[in-house]
């Protein structure tokens, strides 16, 4: 037998997407129509057939990968959850209003907090869970991943960090975002293997300073240009035209497209940091999209979706799938026979707790 | 026939011959019955088995397969287990049927629903919800007595049914509204914007009836039921089309109400032109007053309101003004405008 499988062996990636759009087509289609008719409970039953296509198009070191998880298992998590939930979110709707005509603003206002705090716990508590789950129901070779910690802690830490951002402004993200990762993928496993990863902020500074820098140094410019054509129709005695306004509001507009862009910039390094921190057994992970490879990503998924009235939304799933794929790489050696099979529990609400913050999948 | 055999123990391939038995499969040194046998995945190249109990068990094939070795082993699961067994197209007329008996229920029943919930229940509710509405209320004997007079005209076999609280409001926004358990509000920024009594009376008469017809009942059945029910499970695309039903199904109500309120003001002699004057005034400005636009949204065009309300009024009838115009004023004055330094300062001495 084979013992021994090498990740880098020839020119040949060691992790290949091999679906096409053809052949998604028919999924996608039948997905979003069963979606319709259902009134959206289908979507879990669309989830997992989506999931097991796109996994079972990706070949990893020669064999293909496999999704085990079905929708029923995801429709029964999110009922669990919302059980739980539901009783939680309507007090909060009678109580919240019924503080607020009463004038008890303090009152209400520490219940929002609260309910805040509690929302970003399970958030983060979520975001483990779901890795968690995908994980367990992930196959190679008939092995499976998963976690033996419940993410109960992870929700606490998450919380925490967020905390902290959002006190500072978000400028101490990329050290909690790092130190997050590592929170999250240190606890996951594949078989008897523990993901190992040591993430640092080191080199996600500088793009991170650029987000705060970057629109300053617009707004800057656009205050420079506005004084000179405001002082230049000054002199001339005339009242500032139109075109004046139309420059001022277009670089105002072009501030707020900066924002979004410097962050995704930041991403981009994220992850490809986070994927080079990452290894499992003797096998290295690496990530290559760069700023550009994500902006043709999501610019792509809305004009398909623009110029397929929407349909195109469908196949969302599937170019995020295969562009992570084709931007992954794997370097190493798996040692099969000491590829045991994993231990940990699978989780029984499958991805309740994200799908009830809606959490996505990239 | 070849296969690649994986354990489920470790991750070793093993290329090994599959043989078949009578109700038997022959993997390698095992034998595993062909009942125990799933298939997880099976497209152009390959046959993927599975077996369950047996976590990571996995036996791929490749095709083509004999088919008669092929036809001794289930399918695998398309689009769900009940749905493959009675076909795409018949499950999907199926489902289409089922969603738009729940639409429909979903939208219809809380007219009839709304009519049987006891009012005392609504009315516990109602003061749960909302209270006395603390500070917020504008407490102010004379205003309170011209507000009951001018409910009295509009309503006046209000003796003997469920009573209507009135409040004032100290907030600066065009609105009025109607809150479950029979409680109306009307903000102050709709008072200071609505300088005739008259069309004052028509928005207090238009809340009436939505108290009246259990119209608050209603929403809050709908709110509830299937309102939540397609939030919970349609995420976005659900949400608009709830919007879309629930605005139609807000705007038959206010047409009602509208209908009632007409109603009303003919009986106590209250001229409907000042209303669709105010209707009129609220069309023409949908720019600046954001908070009349917001008031609109849920309700029909304010031009057809307003000559709604205007093709109410007849010519040989006496109108009398609902209330004296110092009654009014005082229902004006009664809120002491919170954005107002005076009052600011006055709050700050409150606190120490």
């Amino acid at each position: 037998m084979d013992a021994m499988t090498s990740a880098a062996a020839g020119a040949d990636r060691a992790v290949r997407f091999t679906g096409s759009w053809r052949e998604y087509l028919p999924i996608a289609a039948t997905n979003v129509l069963l979606t319709i008719v259902t009134l959206g409970v289908y979507r879990f039953w669309a989830t997992a057939r989506q999931r097991r296509y796109l996994w079972s198009r990706t070949e990893v070191i020669g064999d293909r990968l496999e999704w085990s998880g079905t929708g029923k298992e995801m429709f029964i998590g999110f009922l669990m959850v919302m059980a739980v939930l539901i009783p939680f979110f309507l007090f909060i709707q009678f109580l919240f209003p019924a503080l607020v005509a009463r004038g008890k603003m303090a009152a209400a206002s520490g219940i929002m907090m609260l309910f805040y705090i509690g929302l970003i716990y399970l958030g983060g508590f979520a975001r483990f869970r779901a890795l968690r789950y995908r994980l367990s129901r992930t196959y190679w070779r008939g092995i499976r991943g998963g976690s033996d910690e419940p993410g109960w802690n992870y929700g606490g830490e998450y919380l925490g960090r967020v905390a902290l951002s959002l006190m500072t402004f978000w400028i101490v993200w990329p050290w909690a975002a790092t130190r997050l990762w590592n929170g999250r993928w240190s606890h996951m496993s594949f078989g008897p293997l523990k993901f190992r990863t040591e993430l640092d902020a080191e080199g996600l500074k500088g793009r991170w300073a650029a987000v705060y820098l970057v629109p300053m140094a617009a707004f800057a410019v656009a205050g420079v240009i506005a004084a000179l054509i405001g002082l230049g129709s000054a002199m001339s005695g005339s009242e500032p035209n139109p075109t004046f306004f139309a420059i001022i509001l277009g670089l105002f507009l072009a501030v707020y497209l900066i924002i979004p862009l410097m962050t995704l910039n930041w991403y981009a390094a994220f992850y490809r940091k986070a994927a080079d921190a990452l290894s499992l057994g003797d096998l290295e992970f690496g990530f290559d999209a760069g700023t550009w490879d994500w902006l043709k990503l999501f610019l792509g998924n809305i004009g398909l979706a623009i110029i397929t009235l929407g349909f195109g939304i469908s196949f969302w799933g599937y170019r995020n799938w295969a562009f992570m794929i084709r931007h992954f790489h794997l370097y190493g050696e798996v040692d099969a026979s000491r590829l045991t099979q994993s231990t940990t529990h699978a989780p029984g609400e499958a991805e309740g707790f994200a799908d009830a913050f809606d959490i996505g999948a990239l | 026939m070849r296969a690649v055999y994986y354990d489920g123990v470790t991750a070793d391939r093993h290329d090994i011959d599959v043989e078949l038995d009578g109700d038997w499969l022959i993997v390698g040194p095992d034998r595993v019955p062909l009942s125990e046998l799933a298939v997880a995945d099976e497209d152009k190249s390959r046959l993927l088995l599975s077996r369950p109990g047996s976590a990571g068990w996995r036996l791929i094939l490749e095709q083509p397969i004999e088919p008669g070795f092929r036809a001794r082993l289930p399918h695998p699961t398309r689009y769900g287990s009940w749905i493959d067994r009675i076909g795409l197209a018949k499950a999907s007329l199926v489902l289409a049927g089922v969603a738009a008996g729940v639409l429909v229920i979903g939208y219809t029943a809380p007219a009839f629903i709304a009519p049987l919930v006891p009012e005392s229940w609504e009315r516990n509710l109602g003061t749960a919800m909302v209270g006395d509405f603390g500070d917020n209320a504008c407490r102010n004997s004379a205003a309170s007595r011209a507000l009951a007079a001018m409910s009295r005209r509009i309503d006046p076999a209000a003796s003997g049914r469920a009573p209507i609280t009135l409040t004032l409001i100290d907030v600066g926004i065009f609105n009025a509204a109607a809150l479950p358990g029979g409680q109306i509000v009307i903000f102050d920024g709709a008072l200071r914007d609505t300088k005739n009594p008259d069309a004052m009376a028509g928005i207090l008469a238009h809340e009436m009836a939505h108290v009246r017809r259990r119209h608050v009942t209603q929403a809050l059945i709908r709110e509830l039921g299937i309102g939540a029910l397609i939030r919970l499970f349609a995420g976005d695309v659900g949400a608009n089309a709830q919007q879309l039903v629930s605005l139609s199904y807000t705007r038959a109500n206010e047409y009602e109400a509208d209908g009632d309120a007409i109603g009303a003001l003919a009986r106590a002699k209250i001229d409907p032109r000042p209303t669709a004057e105010l209707f009129r005034e609220l069309d023409k400005d949908d720019g600046p007053d954001f908070a009349a636009a917001e008031f609109l949204n849920s309700h029909p065009a304010s031009g057809d309101r307003a000559k709604r309300f205007a093709a109410a009024y007849r010519p040989g009838v006496t109108y009398t003004p609902v209330i004296s115009a110092g009654d009014y004023k005082a229902m004006r004055d009664a809120c002491p405008l919170k954005h107002d330094a005076e009052h600011e300062k006055e709050e700050a001495g409150k606190g120490k």
